[in-house]
């Protein structure tokens, strides 16, 4: 990870009507960092997220990339939403390949990277499937490697894991971990889950309640593989928790 | 507590359970055995589809078992009963009632008079805290709050077992917790024999007086953990992290 | 904002009608659609007129839409109640739906025009055959939308009222009724729009009165303006039921609506 500021937004404002959801919120993103953002449930997560990819139009404040503002179609983003959004009419390799045709790179290049990919998530023998022939955790590697296949210079992660199986999100957070490391990628990753953002960040901004503000930053510098029963681990668990708890 | 005192109030007996379709038969439940007994709560936990739901079903009779019997209070199950209720993972909400219209129908529809299966009703109602929502309609609460409304629900029936099924699979983490917590407040108040089904560790340990490691398909008791630890517990207390830690370890072992 | 919206729809939706009468007026007055078609205002009028003074011999146009309503609020309460019951009873049991569904099936595809002349045979040119009708124009949306509705019960939710200990009674009372009505009304909603153009089929064939009636008099007397005045008043009809329809069902289905 460098110094380099990837992600810079700055005093972003966002209401609907008369109901302010997000206050003034600034904070920036290093190259290569891996940012897990948590709040306390009903905190402007959606909106939040809608504004960072420019899905609302923000009130006021700016978001810049690479000290630009964003632009969805110059900047390599990758969203990964909860919905597995595959598309059902094309096979596996189709799907990841999907996203490298968008961005008009060459065949050979392409052909490459798609290769790749399928081969780090473990897809190469299932290329020719489609969607409905795959379980919930091979469709979440599909959107996963195809988002990671245009090599995205930033990845917006949206609770992917929220209703999967644990046994199987543990396994795939620990695979998202892998390609993380391998590719340097930057991930803003949102979630609900603690713990989750504990295991698998390099920062925790923690958001407060509605109208969302941005309440600490808490870096979490321990190291790979984590475990979630190892005291430093349960203190930042522990800081985060009071920071936002709720219920 | 000593075994002598125990009453038991649930036995499975040496029960399996076979599916039969078109593809062949498809064996879920493999010669199951265990007991529950009076007041306890039981954590039936084991990995993704490992039949734990079945099992539930058995119990409550939404199944009938292919071999050996399921014995309730010494009666064997033939079917539903009211003495059995159950919370189901997707709330299974009459969503045509308001709030209060649901958490009564158990005693509506057994021919309890009106104004005492109000009375009923509200104290279920105030007891899983949605006092002031009792004319909403489900659609209109949060995912936590209709779990809420399923849990009072099965209460206000008043039966001697309650079967809940993954209640809070669905629900957010922090709203799990918040709901955890609730369900801990609520049987230790209302004392009731609870069977609970989850794949979450955490969930198991938190509420359980003891657990039942179940193994994958076809289903059989792998390992028991009487859970000792002090309420409300501390998800991150040594003790908690430590059985934690070796549960999620024997149920990888169970799917090897 | 969500007044301002809603002025701002509805000033556009002004301006859409009077882009048309405009277009409509203009034709009229510099082209030679004058001959085929009246002024806007001339039905205008006419429509003002027919509504005070009487069309044929006894009925002024309020009446004669009187007349037509009465046919088909009869004829569709026939339908619904049939239809429901019909449905329900197709979709909750085995033997029926095995007896009653190839029937159904058989029947299903003919438009309920083609009724018309067996209708007449039947019973005459009276009401009954007019009623018959419409009947038949509602009964069949209303008996596929119940059927499909009483299929899609969800068997978890029965289960769940079984185990609070409901009898059948209570479960199909208090579990598969209410969960059918949003069906029923989809079915209620298509089947009342073509019972409305059942009745216009049955009055232009056969009648004294009644709108129908008012369009084939005035095409037998080539008087366009009866016969737009009467469209007009068709429309406006048809429109007042299903936005009627629409607010039962508002009313009787708000447990579906999320929001406040």
């Amino acid at each position: 990870m460098s110094e380099e500021i990837k992600v810079k937004v700055e005093h972003l404002t966002k209401s609907f009507g008369d109901l302010l959801v997000l206050d003034d919120i600034s904070f920036e993103v290093k190259k290569g960092e891996f940012l897990c953002i948590v709040g306390p449930t009903g905190c402007g997560k959606t909106t939040f997220l809608n504004s960072l990819c420019k899905l609302y139009d923000i009130d006021s404040g700016s978001i810049t990339m690479n000290g630009k503002p964003i632009d969805l179609k110059r900047d390599d983003i990758a969203y990964i939403f909860q919905e597995y959004s595959t598309m059902s009419w094309l096979t596996v390799e189709e799907n990841i390949r999907y996203g490298l045709k968008i961005k008009h790179c060459g065949e050979a290049l392409m052909r490459e990277r798609v290769e790749n990919v399928m081969e780090m998530v473990g897809l190469t023998k299932y290329r020719n499937y489609y969607p409905r022939q795959l379980s919930a955790s091979m469709l979440q590697r599909v959107v996963i490697a195809r988002a990671f296949a245009v090599e995205p210079q930033l990845l917006l992660m949206d609770e992917p894991y929220g209703q999967l199986d644990l046994q199987l999100k543990y396994h795939l957070e620990d695979e998202l971990i892998n390609l993380w490391r391998k590719t340097g990628t930057t991930v803003i990753f949102i979630t609900h889950n603690i713990e989750e953002a504990v295991y698998l960040s390099n920062r925790i901004l923690v958001l407060t309640n509605k109208p969302t503000k941005v309440k600490e930053s808490i870096e979490n510098p321990l190291p790979r593989p984590r475990k979630v029963s190892a005291p430093e681990f349960v203190e930042i668990r522990e800081r985060v928790t009071e920071l936002i708890k709720w219920w | 507590m000593t075994m002598e005192k125990k009453k038991t109030v649930i036995e499975v007996r040496d029960v399996s359970k076979t599916f039969y379709n078109r593809e062949g038969d498809h064996l879920v439940v493999d010669h199951l055995n265990f007991n529950v007994y009076e007041n306890e709560f039981v954590v039936l936990f084991g990995p993704g589809q490992c039949g734990k739901t079945t099992v539930l079903n058995l119990i409550a009779g939404l199944e009938l078992p292919t071999g050996g019997e399921v014995v309730v209070n010494g009666e064997k199950v033939v079917g539903p009963s009211p003495s059995r209720g159950m919370v189901y993972q997707t709330t299974n909400l009459f969503m045509w009632y308001n709030v209060m219209k649901n958490v009564e129908f158990g005693p509506c529809v057994r021919g309890v008079k009106k104004a005492e299966r109000r009375k009923k009703a509200q104290y279920y109602i105030d007891l899983v805290g949605l006092t002031g929502f009792e004319k909403h309609f489900p659609v209109k609460l949060s995912g936590g709050m209709q779990q809420r409304v399923g849990i009072a629900r099965a209460y206000c029936n008043e039966p001697d077992i309650i079967c809940m099924d993954e209640p809070f699979g669905h629900l957010d983490a922090q709203t799990r917790y918040l709901m955890e917590e609730e369900v801990d407040r609520i049987s230790a108040s209302e004392k009731r024999t609870v069977v609970f089904v989850t794949n979450n560790a955490e969930e198991a340990i938190y509420l359980a007086d003891r657990i039942i490691l179940l193994h994958n398909c076809p289903t059989s008791v792998h390992r028991e953990y009487l859970v000792n630890l002090p309420r409300p517990r501390n998800y991150v207390a040594p003790e908690f992290l430590e059985l934690r830690e070796q549960i999620t370890k024997d149920m990888d072992d169970t799917i090897g | 904002m969500k007044v301002a919206a809603s002025i701002k729809n509805f000033l556009l939706s002004l301006a859409g009608f009077a882009a048309i009468l405009l277009i409509w007026q203009l034709g009229v007055s510099f082209t030679s659609v004058g001959n085929l078609l009246p002024s806007p205002w001339a039905v205008a009028v006419r429509f003002v007129t027919m509504c005070t003074n009487t069309v044929g011999r006894k009925y002024t146009l309020p009446m004669h839409l009187l007349v037509s309503l009465r046919r088909v609020l009869i004829g569709f309460g026939l339908s619904a109640a049939s239809g429901i019951v019909i449905g329900i009873a197709m979709g909750r049991s085995d033997l029926i739906r095995a007896i009653v569904r190839p029937l159904f099936e058989l029947v299903r595809p003919i438009p309920g025009v083609a009724w018309i002349p067996m209708a007449i045979v039947w019973f005459g040119i009276g009401e009954t055959a007019k009623i018959f009708i419409i009947f038949i124009g509602g009964f069949v949306n209303i008996v596929v939308n119940t059927f499909s509705g009483s299929r899609q019960v969800d068997e978890n939710i029965l289960n769940a009222a079984y185990m609070l200990g409901a009898n059948k009674v209570q479960a199909f009372f208090k579990i598969v009724i209410p969960s059918c009505v949003p069906y029923i009304f989809s079915g209620l909603q298509v089947g009342l729009s073509t019972s409305w153009m059942a009745v216009l089929a049955a009055e232009m064939v056969s009648a004294t009165e009644g709108v129908g009636w008012i369009i084939t008099a005035g095409q037998q007397n080539a008087d366009m303006p009866q016969i737009l005045a009467g469209i007009i008043a068709i429309a406006v009809t048809g429109l007042a039921l299903a936005s009627l329809m629409r607010l039962l069902e508002r009313v009787l289905c708000r447990w579906r609506v999320r929001g406040s």
